[in-house]
C-alpha cells in the first residue's frame, strides 16, 4: 500500500473521532468539516506568509507545526464555545442542518476572501518531513492521543453522563447532570480534534484551498461513524481507515469503484445497523475466548 | 418548616387548566401520597417540582427558599430525586452504568486525576461501583448489573429506577406510579421496600399511585386532586371518608 494513503486513512480516522465525539453524546453535528478547514486555514496561512516561523528552512520545523496545532486548537475551540452556546439548543436534524450552514458559511467566506487565496487556495506549503513517512509518524501520535482521550472519557464520569444524555436527555438531567455544559464539552472536543487534524492535512496536502471543507466531507465523516459504529471510539476509527482506503484499492475496477464504494455504505448499516464495532461484539469476542481457554468437562463421566 | 412546600400553584397548558391553585406542604420523613383519577394534574405537579414543568403561577419552596424557575439538574442536586411513570432508563447502558449516572454529582473529580488514573482516582472509583453494586443488591439487582437495562423484565425496570434515584442520595423521593405494572404480590413486597428505604436512607417520599389499597396501607397523610384541584388533604383514614373524595370516584353520593 501506498504510504500517503495510509496517511490520508489515519486523518480520516481522526475527522471520524471529530463526529464521533458529539454523536456519542447524541448530538448530530456535521460542524467537523468546517473546523477542519479552520485548521488547515491556518496552517496554510502560518507556514507561508510568517517567515519567522521557518519556511525558508530546508525542512518546515516540527516546532512551528506544533505551535500551529496549538493555535488551531485555541481558533476552534473558542468558535465552538461561543457556536456550541447557540446551536446547542437545537435538536436532532435542527442541529444537523445548522451545523452544516456553519461549515457553507465558512466555504463561501473562504472562497472569497483575499487572504485565504479566494478559489485557487493557497499553494507551496513548507515540509517538515521529507516524505510520506514522517507523516505517518505524526498522524499515528496524533491518532493515538486521540484514542486515549476517549477512551479515558468513555470511562470516566462525563463519559457516562455523555451516554446517559444519549439515551434520555430529560432523564439525564433528573440525574444532576448539567446536560448543555456536557453537551458543549463533546461539540469543543470535536472542534478541537478537526481543527489539530485539518493543521496535519494542510502540510500533508501541500495546498489548501475552500473545496476541501464542504458539505461532501460533513457526509463521508459522518459515514465514517455510521459504517464503523457510534458506541465506542474504536468504531470512528476503523471506520475512517476503511472507508478512506476504500475508494483507493477499488481503483481496479475503474468507473464501477463509485457504485462499489456507495453500495458499501448502504449496505454496512442495512445489516449491522450500530455500525461494525459494538461492545456487544467485543463482549461476544470475550465469551469466546474465555469458553476455548477453559477445557470442557469430559464426557461420559459417572 | 416544611420540606417541600406547593404554595397556590397553577399550570396552564393552552386552553387546558392542568393544576389551579394546588397548596400542600410535604413534611420531613413522611411518606406523603398523591391520588387522583386519570388527568387530575399528578404528574404536572411531579412536574413542576422537579422542574421540567414551569409554573404558570405560584411557587414551589424548599426548606423555605423558592426553587421555582430552576433547572432540573440543579433541583436534582438539592437533593430532589424522581422516578417517571414511563419508566425513563439509560437502555443502552448496563445496569450498574445506570446506578452510576444516578451517583454522577458525588463522583467529581479533577480531569487530570481521571486521564492519568492517579491511584485516589481508581480508589474513588472502585468505591463508586461499590455504592453502586450495594444499592443494586438492596433491589434484588445485584445478579442483573452488566445487562443492558432493556433487556430487564418490567417490574425490575421500575426497581433499577428506583435504584438509580436513591444513588443521587436524595432527602425527597419521588415515585411516579412505581407499582405500575407489578402484579399484587409484588405490589406488597413494594410497599415493604419504601418503606425499609425511607427508614434507611432518612427520605422523605412523595408517592404517586392508582392502586388505593396500597396507598392507604402505605401513607402517612394523602391528598387527592381531581380536574386540577385539590379536593381532600389529610391522613388515610380522613382521606377514605371525604365525601369529595368518594363523590370524584364514585360519581356521586347518595
Amino acid at each position: 500500500m501506498e504510504t500517503g494513503l495510509l496517511v490520508q486513512m489515519l486523518l480520516g480516522a481522526l475527522l471520524g473521532l471529530s463526529v464521533y465525539l458529539p454523536l456519542r453524546c447524541g448530538q448530530l453535528s456535521l460542524a467537523t468539516p468546517g473546523f477542519y478547514a479552520i485548521g488547515g486555514t491556518v496552517a496554510a496561512l502560518l507556514s507561508t506568509r510568517v517567515p519567522a516561523l521557518g519556511s525558508g528552512d530546508a525542512f518546515y520545523p516540527i516546532a512551528s507545526v506544533l505551535l500551529e496545532m496549538a493555535l488551531a486548537a485555541l481558533l476552534t475551540g473558542v468558535l465552538a464555545l461561543g457556536l456550541g452556546r447557540v446551536v446547542l439548543r437545537l435538536r436532532g436534524i435542527y442541529l444537523a442542518i445548522a451545523t452544516i450552514a456553519l461549515v457553507e458559511i465558512l466555504r463561501v467566506v473562504t472562497l472569497n476572501l483575499e487572504f485565504t487565496g479566494g478559489a485557487l487556495g493557497i499553494f507551496g506549503i513548507p515540509q517538515p518531513f521529507s516524505g510520506p513517512e514522517g507523516y505517518v509518524g505524526l498522524t499515528l501520535i496524533l491518532l493515538a492521543v486521540v484514542c486515549w482521550l476517549c477512551d479515558r472519557l468513555e470511562k470516566t464520569r462525563p463519559g457516562r453522563a455523555m451516554a446517559a444524555i444519549r439515551d434520555d436527555e430529560l432523564a439525564a438531567a433528573s440525574q444532576g447532570i448539567n446536560t448543555a455544559d456536557t453537551k458543549l464539552l463533546a461539540f469543543v472536543l470535536s472542534a478541537l480534534v478537526a481543527g489539530v487534524t485539518g493543521v496535519v492535512a494542510a502540510h500533508f496536502l501541500n495546498s489548501w484551498n475552500a473545496k476541501l471543507g464542504n458539505f461532501d466531507a460533513s457526509i463521508t465523516t459522518l459515514a465514517f461513524v455510521v459504517f464503523g459504529g457510534s458506541r465506542t471510539w474504536l468504531g470512528p476509527v476503523f471506520g475512517g481507515l476503511l472507508l478512506t482506503a476504500l475508494p483507493e484499492l477499488l481503483r481496479p475496477v475503474g468507473d464501477l469503484r463509485l457504485i462499489v464504494f456507495g453500495a458499501v455504505i448502504l449496505v454496512g448499516p442495512l445489516f449491522f445497523p450500530q455500525g461494525l464495532i459494538t461492545p456487544q461484539l467485543f463482549q461476544t469476542l470475550w465469551r469466546r475466548m474465555e469458553r476455548s481457554a477453559v477445557p470442557r468437562p469430559q464426557e461420559g463421566r459417572p | 418548616m416544611s420540606l417541600l412546600q406547593v404554595e397556590n400553584v397553577g399550570v396552564r397548558f393552552g386552553g387546558l387548566q392542568a393544576l389551579q391553585a394546588v397548596d400542600l406542604a410535604v413534611q420531613e420523613g413522611e411518606i406523603f401520597g398523591l391520588l387522583g383519577p386519570n388527568g387530575a394534574g399528578k404528574t404536572t405537579l411531579f412536574n413542576v417540582v422537579s422542574g421540567l414543568t414551569a409554573a404558570s403561577s405560584g411557587s414551589v419552596r424548599w426548606r423555605g427558599a423558592a426553587i421555582d424557575g430552576l433547572s432540573s439538574h440543579r433541583i436534582a442536586r438539592l437533593g430532589i430525586a424522581r422516578t417517571f411513570q414511563n419508566l425513563r432508563l439509560f437502555n443502552s447502558l448496563s445496569c450498574l452504568d445506570n446506578v452510576l449516572v444516578g451517583l454522577h454529582q458525588h463522583g467529581r473529580q479533577p480531569p487530570l486525576a481521571a486521564l492519568l488514573q492517579t491511584p485516589t482516582f481508581r480508589r474513588r472509583e472502585s468505591q463508586l461501583r461499590q455504592q453502586a453494586l450495594e444499592l443494586l443488591s438492596l433491589f434484588g439487582l445485584d445478579t442483573a448489573a452488566h445487562q443492558n437495562a432493556a433487556n430487564l423484565s418490567y417490574g425490575d425496570r421500575r426497581r433499577l429506577e428506583m435504584a438509580r434515584a436513591l444513588a443521587s442520595r436524595p432527602q425527597l423521593l419521588l415515585l411516579d406510579e412505581p407499582a405500575a405494572g407489578m402484579n399484587p404480590s409484588e405490589k406488597d413486597d413494594l410497599k415493604n421496600l419504601i418503606r425499609r428505604v425511607r427508614d434507611e436512607f432518612a427520605l422523605t417520599v412523595l408517592i404517586i399511585e392508582h392502586h388505593v389499597p396500597l396507598m392507604l396501607g402505605l401513607c402517612d397523610r394523602l391528598a387527592v386532586l381531581n380536574f386540577g384541584q385539590r379536593i381532600a388533604l389529610g391522613s388515610p383514614d380522613q382521606v377514605r371518608h371525604d365525601p369529595a373524595v368518594i363523590e370524584a370516584y364514585l360519581g356521586g353520593t347518595p
